[in-house]
């Protein structure tokens, strides 16, 4: 991992760090500064009516920290667990949640004129929550807003009852 | 507050506790002067006054208690001034702000004699206090130097400037008959309205009351000639209707429209800081400047009572024996032993099998650190405890008002006040416990003559006890009243459609006031009120896993013992597997457990199974259904019951196997997560993972209804 492999070269005013990770063949990247740590995945516990993507909660230093599996929640053709999977914790406003990802690539810094703005597509998760595709060397990385995305009613995560 | 404790014949010194009120006090009249000087008048902030109101408030019941009255009557008067500020009676200007930071200096000096042990001559409030009641009654008080007399009768003397078309009500207030409107509302409920009226019914000399006309229907008014003063009034009114839903206004220009009369005639004046000003505020401009070790100009007025104050401050930083820490940093300080203790528990199973003779030195420390993380545990536990006599210490106070209001005679023993309980429940008991006791001075002690009457003794006793009975601890409110009757509450309750029979044991009869809605004071006075709001008690008292039990003989009095965990964060857990996972029952909440037999099951409708235990019929709860948990081997098979009861039903849970009986720290699920249907929190086992604690209270009452 090339972590900051750019950092210093292309600091141009208004760059933010994205922290960059695969699900499958996609690439995403989110805010780095909602990340608070990275860790291997470990089995939760199971929650009862909950829906497929989240896989249970997970003890992390004496709180308990929901899992959101993102390959399940991006439909995924496949979504082993095994001694590469990691857990990207997410420290966002109201609350500690932990994404499955298939592996964490990069922190990448990407300038705003680097980012548009994205195309109003058909996908499994809500257009808003996409709020650009950075391009890096030949590269297309999708930008999530992480905290958006996970404030969703149909994230299941926010007491819908 | 002294005479009731001896009356009661309670041994229980107060002096303990003086420095902790020194401090809280201290602390309060900082808080409000510093609220005080961002006040913006022009808009001023509800939060912003109700914030000055409370820190006068604490001040003021805390002085009380422990017997400082000049403290106490000045903050009183401070007090006054802030609710009609805070009900938005009167508008906040420049005096006001002036006149309640002087009365905050002078609270200052006249603490600090206080803790200096009495010496030197106390300053006089005497002029603050009549500056604050003028300004209470809407009107700018002249500068004190211009005034001649030192000590003016704080509403005759204005009264005199009063012109001659204002002071026609005049001589009504002086009788101290007052016309007042009412309003009251708005409620869902009018019937709770309607029993002010019998307020003025049964309390002699209390006034006469109307109904009026009201423009809105949740609302009701009511025309009251009375002389008692808003505030008793106020108080009286809480019992049955929250304090923000009554509006009390003077019909025909009464006291508060002739002191408006008069704003505009006073002149506005200046005050304070010239040498003029009577004692408050020099003595503590002196002894900050004492303390901070510099002399001032301000010094050479030096008299005995400066001295002392100095030396009071001096003190007050020797003495300051304890921190007062933010809950958030103790709870972050009881996680993270939470976690030691999990860690190692860890060590000590995966250092299970070693050889003693070889690991022995390594064993040894184990062992050590074992019992270290047990001390370090309990101790920081122990943080949180605070003891009872915190939340004792203020009924003394509220019944002896209560007792002096309703005409009766009351003492208070308190009994078991170093009894230590979690700040967290202290704080959610208050509220319950406060209805308790007004509940029982109210309703239950008798007027003097009647106690009399029935061969009692006058003074009728309330008697506060706490203690610690297994892994909880009882807080019982036990008067030597009425007591219930057993008649009139079957009556009542058939009344209101309830399921009852006469044949119903005593204990259960008592549960019914406990209903929600089970309001008595529309029957029969006998046991009148007994009842308002005390469904609300139960539910705040079950909310925190504790329960209410109530024990009465009509004609001799009246237990109610609230059995509450001792912490909330820790519980006594029986665990239970079902498949692979693990989930907590609530050890308090579970009666029994057996092996079932396939004969013991029947089905109703095909669907619902019931289990047969000791003659009853319970519905099966299969943890496997409900949890959705998934099975790797279809031969295993959950075959053990559950008996778990809540609010006295039970329910059968169907489990593979029982694991073990430990305790457990509760953690909140809903933090990070939410709330998850039958779970009530989730705990960290011995070996780092998470496990579920079930709500039984919520799942008993699915299956049961």
């Amino acid at each position: 991992m090339n972590i900051n492999e750019k950092s210093g070269a292309t600091t141009s005013p208004g760059a933010r760090e994205y922290l960059t990770f695969r699900l499958g063949k996609e690439e995403y990247g989110i805010d780095i500064l909602k990340v608070q740590e990275i860790r291997g995945y470990e089995p939760p516990t199971r929650i009862a009516h909950s829906p497929e993507f989240i896989k249970g909660v997970v003890n992390l230093r004496g709180t308990i920290v929901p899992i959101v599996d993102m390959r399940i929640r991006f439909n995924c053709e496949t979504a082993n667990y095994d001694a590469f999977t990691v857990v990207i914790i997410l420290s966002l406003r109201d609350r500690v949640v932990g994404i499955v990802v298939d592996s964490v690539s990069d922190v990448m810094e990407i300038a705003p004129e680097n980012i548009q703005a994205a195309p109003d597509i058909e996908s499994s998760i809500d257009s808003g929550c996409i709020f650009g595709l950075g391009s890096v060397n030949e590269r297309m990385l999708i930008l999530l807003d992480i905290e958006k995305l996970m404030s969703n009613a149909d994230m299941g995560l926010a007491t819908a009852e | 507050m002294a005479e009731m404790h001896a009356e009661g014949g309670a041994d229980f010194d107060l002096s303990q506790f003086y420095q902790i009120f020194f401090e809280e006090a201290g602390e309060n009249l900082d808080q409000m002067e510093q609220i005080l000087l961002d006040l913006s008048l022009e808009n001023a902030d509800d939060e912003e006054l109700n914030g000055i109101f409370r820190c006068a408030h604490s001040i003021k019941g805390g002085a009380a208690t422990f017997g400082f009255a000049d403290v106490a009557e000045l903050t009183h008067h401070m007090e006054s001034l802030l609710d009609k500020l805070r009900r938005h009676e009167l508008t906040p200007v420049p005096e006001m702000v002036d006149v309640l930071l002087e009365s905050a200096d002078a609270s200052r000096s006249l603490l600090a004699r206080h803790q200096a042990g009495e010496q030197g001559e106390a300053p006089s409030t005497a002029d603050l206090v009549r500056r604050i009641s003028e300004l209470a009654s809407g009107r700018v008080p002249e500068a004190p130097a211009e005034r001649p007399e030192p000590k003016p009768p704080a509403a005759a003397a204005p009264a005199v400037q009063t012109p001659p078309v204002a002071s026609e009500p005049a001589p009504a207030a002086a009788s101290g008959e007052r016309e007042l409107m009412v309003r009251v509302g708005p409620l869902e409920d009018l019937s709770s309205a309607d029993v002010i009226k019998e307020l003025f019914r049964d309390i002699p000399g209390l006034g006469t009351i109307a109904d009026a006309a009201s423009e809105d229907a949740s609302c009701r008014n009511f025309q009251v000639t009375t002389s008692a003063s808003n505030d008793d009034l106020l108080d009286l009114f809480a019992f049955h209707v929250a304090k923000e839903q009554v509006r009390i206004s003077v019909l025909a220009g009464g006291d508060i429209a002739a002191a408006s009369d008069t704003t505009e005639e006073v002149p506005y004046g200046f005050f304070p800081d010239a040498p003029g000003s009577p004692g408050a505020a020099a003595p503590t401009r002196a002894a900050q400047a004492a303390a901070a070790e510099s002399p001032t100009p301000a010094a050479h007025k030096a008299t005995p009572a400066k001295a002392a104050d100095a030396k009071g401050g001096a003190q007050a930083h020797v003495e300051s024996t304890t921190i007062r820490v933010a809950v958030n940093k103790v709870d972050q300080l009881i996680n993270l032993v939470g976690e030691l203790v999990i860690t190692q528990a860890m060590l000590a199973q995966n250092s299970r099998d070693l050889d003693t003779a070889v690991y022995q030195q390594l064993l040894a420390g184990l062992a050590d650190l074992d019992r270290n993380t047990r001390d370090l545990q309990e101790s920081v536990m122990s943080i949180r405890m605070i003891p009872m006599s915190i939340v004792f210490s203020r009924f003394p106070r509220m019944l002896r008002d209560l007792a002096n209001k309703l005409g009766k005679k009351v003492d208070l023993v308190t009994l078991g006040e170093a009894t230590e309980l979690d700040k967290g429940l202290v704080e959610k008991i208050t509220d319950p416990l406060t209805h308790l006791v007004r509940n029982s001075g109210d309703h239950g002690i008798e007027m003097p003559a009647e106690r009399l009457a029935k061969g009692k003794p006058e003074h009728g006793t309330i008697t506060l006890s706490a203690s610690h009975q297994g892994g909880s601890i009882v807080i019982e409110v036990k008067d030597d009243g009425r007591g219930l009757s057993r008649e009139k509450i079957l009556r009542k309750a058939r009344e209101r459609g309830m399921d009852v029979s006469d044949q119903m044991p005593d204990a259960d009869v008592w549960q019914l006031i406990f209903a929600p809605g089970f309001s008595t004071a529309d029957v029969v006075t006998d046991v009148s009120g007994r009842g308002v709001g005390l469904d609300v008690v139960k539910k705040n008292i079950a909310a925190l896993n504790g329960s209410v039990e109530v024990d009465s003989s009509e004609g001799y009095g009246m237990r109610v013992a609230v059995r509450l965990p001792l912490t909330l964060a820790i519980m006594d857990g029986m665990s239970v597997g079902v498949g692979d996972e693990v989930y907590i029952l609530p050890l308090s909440s579970v009666v029994e457990s057996f092996q079932v037999n396939n004969d013991d099951v029947n089905t109703v409708a095909q669907g619902s199974r019931l289990v047969k235990v000791r003659d009853e019929y319970m519905p099966v709860i299969a943890m496997e259904k409900i949890f959705q948990i998934p099975r790797d081997s279809s031969e295993k098979s959950s075959n053990i019951m559950v008996v778990v009861e809540s609010d006295g039903s039970r329910i059968a849970l169907l489990v593979d196997e029982l694991l073990g009986q430990h305790q457990v720290v509760v953690k909140n699920l809903e933090s990070n997560y939410r709330k998850v249907p039958n779970v009530s929190g989730a705990t960290i086992l011995g070996d780092g993972k998470v496990a579920l604690i079930l709500d039984t209270s919520s799942m008993v009452r699915r299956a049961r209804h």
